[in-house]
């Protein structure tokens, strides 16, 4: 039996090698690609934002095409039911016996997938939309009173258009909750934006290779487990959540102006658990600091509420997370102030 | 290479000591910091105490601090955890330390990752560097040390500030005299004949104050307080100076002052009199009664009997009795000087008068003064002793002679023939010899003058005891070399006038065995109705002028003593008119009728009972013009109006 040590370098390698073989089609978006191996390794969903055309389909398309996992991809739209989702009890007519040869068997809907990409996941209604809720808490969907476990690994990327787009229907609190990270996507640079034309203007490319088989997905989100937290890091991240609490006596003067909820426990459980996963991506057995400042984004900004003054001010979720992670120490005051007076001294 | 997990607590331990280890020394070194920085407060507060020897024990109290330091340092002793972290950061290894120090107590069966984590966090430690993770051990107060040693060194080496010396309060001075010639004056104050009762008991209550006070000089008294008393006792006998005819008697004082102003002869009497100057006075009578002319005596004899019989009857028996003495002594006077005379025209017309008699009688003729009546007693008996039996016949028949001629009353016709009769015996002789002996002996001065002469000589002694205390306490001053600024000023103010102020300057020097005083000058002002002499060695000038009825004496007299004697020259003017001003105290009240306005307008009725009625003022009666006055008023419309409104019935 390989030791964890063995282990956390092989999926440390895997991981690098999905991100190089993902990187062979989508032109740059290192940290977008980074924060989806993350969210793979961690178990949970992801939430892309961005502009059309940016390459949220192409990104989780690629990644569907580098795992050897069932890929399904729902187009929302405002007329899309969830029926379309999930699927439904359809009456099927045996053609030999026709008199009584009929019955209702289940239609899977492509949630039903191991990779699913839910396509613009905004612009269909609530309803639609909640249709997912039991999919992605659970990994199980029901049909007509019939629960229907969903094949291991189970991941939902959705691509969400900003919300003020219009034709969009934000999407509820509780199934943004779901989304262990949302991903914002950026415009690419020049230069990128130059080897895309290079890339999509030529000839089709090869499909990208099967990196990674679903046991070894499995096995990486076992290790993300393992993962070892130390005390004072999990009390950071339960300051920080904490923090976010525009009534807290410790949130940053951008939380109390800016939010009306903070995040939950859910945001501090995908903190944590996005930080195992860096550290699982960086190959290391424990998380740090640093492991929680990179993640705090794309797990908190979905999770908190801001208020009408924050709308009004243009206070985003960003900002807040910002000033969290400015307010809010990661050590001791022994130790910061130490830390203080080294800096100092190194200065 | 992996580093054996194993190794990780030994190691990690090893890191926490020294990391504790530093803390505690720049906690340690805070702590003497600011330890010593506070020591040298006690240190110079000692140096300024002049505890000189309690300086080397400051810096003890930098130990202290140092102890407290450590003492806090245990108290904020870092965790495991803290240090973990602090290794953390220092040696970049991601938490590593702390997930480690974390694990430290879980098996690896429950953890398969305990053992990667201890490992890596292990191996960070093996590699790590120790002066990267080496705590900062200074800190900029920690400069405080040296400077602060630096600063106790200084004040343990500093010698100690000279003793300042002490400077005893004004007045405070101990003042301690062996001899107080002065005050046996004032003792001898309970000897003297007594006007009276009152006065015998008031004249031993201040010779007995007078002894007390000689005896705490003797043993040492305060200077204020010496002075106090001593000011106490002139004040006492400035009024018994001024008792005669005080208080009740003033009427029967003035009325006889009024009788003797009335005749030529005794105006100046009269004065002396008015001034409680019966030293004055008794000089005047002893001019009168050594007068060669008789009837001017029998005129000042009558003076001063009608003055006594006023005087008496004006309730004032001791200015009374002293007068009635007066002329007694002025009658005793007057036959001494006739005596003398009638011998002196006898020996003159024998041919025996001597130069030195003639120019005695002459002297005796010009003064009036009793001092020559003695002199030309004395030179008569000496001349008498010198007679031969011959002369002395020739003497006697010659005062018969006289005794025979017109114009000589009967009274000194049987004087003449005494003496005469004293001449013709050796015996008689003899006994003239020694009569005139004893005139040039006796006293004739009145009680009362005596009795102000010795109040004089008290006053004096008074003046002399007080000299001596103030040259005594300045001489105690100037011992401890302090030199003191003279400053003072004297102001004139007479009774109904006011000296302009005066100036003065006054200078002390005092030089003792240890300082230097520095001359002092000075320019003040003060108020001293009556200037009073004060010691000192310093010169001073002063003058002032001032204006008013005040004699004097009281409106800027002259300032006397040793110390400053300044000129006060001043004149107070006549008031304009004041021999016409009279007051009265009981001024007579004019009736007159009620001021007008008093019960003007109308009463105000009382709801259910009386109506409003006209009020029954004398309006009417005394302000006829002003009705109406209002409208006639020079005010604007509406004022007016208001007015109007205002006091509308």
């Amino acid at each position: 039996m390989e030791s964890f040590e063995e282990r956390l370098k092989q999926a440390a390698g895997a991981i690098a090698t999905l991100r190089e073989a993902i990187g062979k089609v989508v032109v740059g978006q290192t940290q977008v690609v980074d924060q989806v191996m993350w969210g793979l390794a961690a178990g949970g969903h992801i939430l892309l934002e961005g502009a059309p055309g940016l390459g949220k389909t192409l990104l989780v398309r690629t990644l569907s095409q580098c795992l050897d996992l069932k890929f399904s991809r729902i187009q929302f739209t405002p007329d899309l039911m969830p029926s379309d989702v999930v699927g439904t009890n359809v009456l099927v007519m045996d053609q030999t016996q026709r008199a009584a040869g009929s019955m209702f068997t289940v239609q899977k809907g492509p949630i039903f997938g191991q990779i699913v990409l839910a396509d613009e996941i905004n612009r269909a209604t609530p309803k639609t939309q909640s249709a997912l809720l039991e999919a992605m808490a659970e990994h199980a969907v029901t049909i007509a009173g019939t629960r229907h476990a969903l094949d291991e690994p189970f991941c939902v990327l959705a691509t969400e258009n900003p919300i003020e787009m219009e034709g969009t229907y934000p999407l509820p609190e509780a199934q943004l909750d779901r989304f262990l990270l949302k991903v914002i996507v950026p415009n690419p640079t020049e230069d990128e934006l130059c080897e895309v034309l290079a890339r999509t203007t030529g000839r089709p490319m090869d499909a990208p290779p099967r990196v990674l088989t679903r046991e070894s997905v499995l096995s990486l989100r076992a290790m993300c487990r393992d993962v070892a937290v130390a005390e004072p890091i999990l009390r950071y991240a339960a300051r920080l959540i904490g923090a976010s609490d525009p009534t807290s006596k410790d949130a940053p003067d951008a939380a109390k102006r800016g939010l009306r909820y903070g995040a939950g426990v859910r945001g501090a459980q995908s903190l944590v658990l996005a930080s195992k996963a860096v550290a699982l991506c960086e190959g290391r057995a424990n998380v740090s600091f640093a492991d929680i400042a990179k993640v705090a984004k794309p797990a908190l900004r979905h999770r908190m509420i801001r208020s009408f003054e924050g709308e009004a001010d243009g206070i985003t979720t960003d900002a807040v997370v910002d000033a969290l992670l400015a307010a809010v120490p990661t050590r001791s005051a022994n130790v910061e102030a130490e830390r203080g007076k080294a800096g100092e001294a190194r200065t | 290479m992996p580093t054996d997990p194993n190794r990780f607590h030994p190691l990690f331990e090893s890191w926490a000591r020294r990391v504790r280890g530093r803390l505690a020394l720049r906690h340690a070194l805070t702590g003497a910091a600011i330890g010593l920085l506070l020591a040298t407060i006690p240190a110079a507060i000692a140096w300024k105490t002049r505890h000189g020897t309690l300086r080397p024990l400051a810096p003890l109290i930098g130990l202290v601090g140092a102890a407290g330091g450590l003492a806090i340092a245990r108290r904020k002793r870092w965790t495991d955890t803290d240090v973990a972290l602090y290794l953390d950061d220092r040696l970049d290894t991601d938490e590593t330390i702390t997930t480690a120090v974390g694990m430290r107590n879980e098996s690896e069966l429950d953890d398969p990752t305990r053992a990667v984590v201890v490992s890596s966090a292990a191996s960070a430690l093996a590699t790590g560097d120790a002066k990267k993770v080496r705590p900062h051990l200074l800190r900029p107060i920690h400069v405080l040390v040296p400077l602060a040693l630096a600063g106790l060194v200084f004040i343990a080496r500093a010698p100690l500030p000279v003793v300042p010396i002490a400077v005893a309060a004004p007045g405070t001075t101990k003042v301690q005299l062996q001899q107080v010639e002065g005050l046996k004056k004032v003792i001898a104050l309970g000897q003297i004949t007594p006007r009276d009762e009152d006065q015998r008991k008031r004249l031993e209550q201040l010779a007995k104050d007078a002894e007390k006070l000689r005896s705490d000089l003797e043993k040492g008294l305060e200077k204020r307080e010496a002075q106090d008393r001593i000011a106490k006792l002139r004040d006492q006998i400035a009024a018994e100076r001024l008792s005669l005819g005080d208080g009740e008697q003033r009427a029967g004082m003035e009325a006889a002052q009024q009788k003797l102003q009335e005749g030529d002869l005794t105006k100046g009497a009269a004065k002396a009199l008015g001034d409680h100057d019966l030293e004055a006075l008794d000089k005047e009578m002893e001019k009168l009664a050594n007068d060669r002319e008789k009837g001017d005596r029998e005129r000042a004899k009558k003076q001063l009997q009608d003055a006594a019989d006023a005087a008496r009857k004006g309730g004032a028996p001791g200015v009374a009795k002293a007068l009635e003495d007066e002329k007694k002594k002025l009658d005793e006077r007057g036959k001494r000087a006739d005596m003398l005379r009638e011998l002196e025209k006898g020996l003159q017309g024998s041919g025996l008068e001597s130069d030195d008699l003639k120019q005695q009688s002459e002297s005796l003729d010009k003064s009036g003064s009793d001092r020559d009546a003695k002199k030309l007693a004395d030179a008569m008996g000496k001349a008498l002793e010198k007679l031969t039996p011959e002369e002395r016949k020739r003497l006697a028949e010659k005062l018969r002679e006289r005794a025979g001629q017109k114009g000589i009353s009967p009274g000194e016709a049987q004087d003449l023939k005494d003496l005469a009769d004293k001449l013709g015996t050796p015996e008689g002789q003899k006994q003239l010899e020694q009569e005139l002996k004893d005139l040039a002996k006796e006293d004739l001065e009145s009680d009362e003058s005596k009795r102000q002469q010795q109040l004089d000589d008290a006053q004096g002694g008074a003046d002399d005891t007080e000299k001596d205390i103030d040259k005594k306490g300045q001489q105690g001053q100037g011992e401890q070399g302090q030199g003191q600024q003279g400053q003072q000023g004297q102001q004139g103010q007479g009774e109904q006038g006011q000296g302009q102020q005066g100036q003065g300057q006054q200078g002390q020097q005092g030089q003792g065995e240890q300082g230097q005083g520095q001359q002092g000058q000075g320019q003040g002002q003060g108020h001293v109705p009556i200037p009073i002499p004060m010691p000192g060695n310093g010169n001073g000038n002063g003058n002032s002028n001032g204006k008013g009825n005040g004699s004097q004496q009281q409106g800027g007299g002259p300032s006397s003593g040793p110390n400053g004697g300044g000129a006060h020259g001043g004149n107070t003017g006549p008031v304009n008119n004041a021999d016409t001003m009279k007051s009265r105290a009981r001024g007579p009240l004019n009736k007159a009728t009620s001021m007008p306005g008093t019960q003007t307008g109308t009463v105000p009725g009382k709801a259910g009972g009386t109506a409003k009625t006209q009020g029954a003022g004398g309006l009417k009666a005394v302000g006829p013009g002003e009705v109406d006055g209002v409208d006639h008023s020079d005010v604007p419309q509406e004022y007016r109006d208001q007015v109007k409104q205002y006091f509308q019935p």
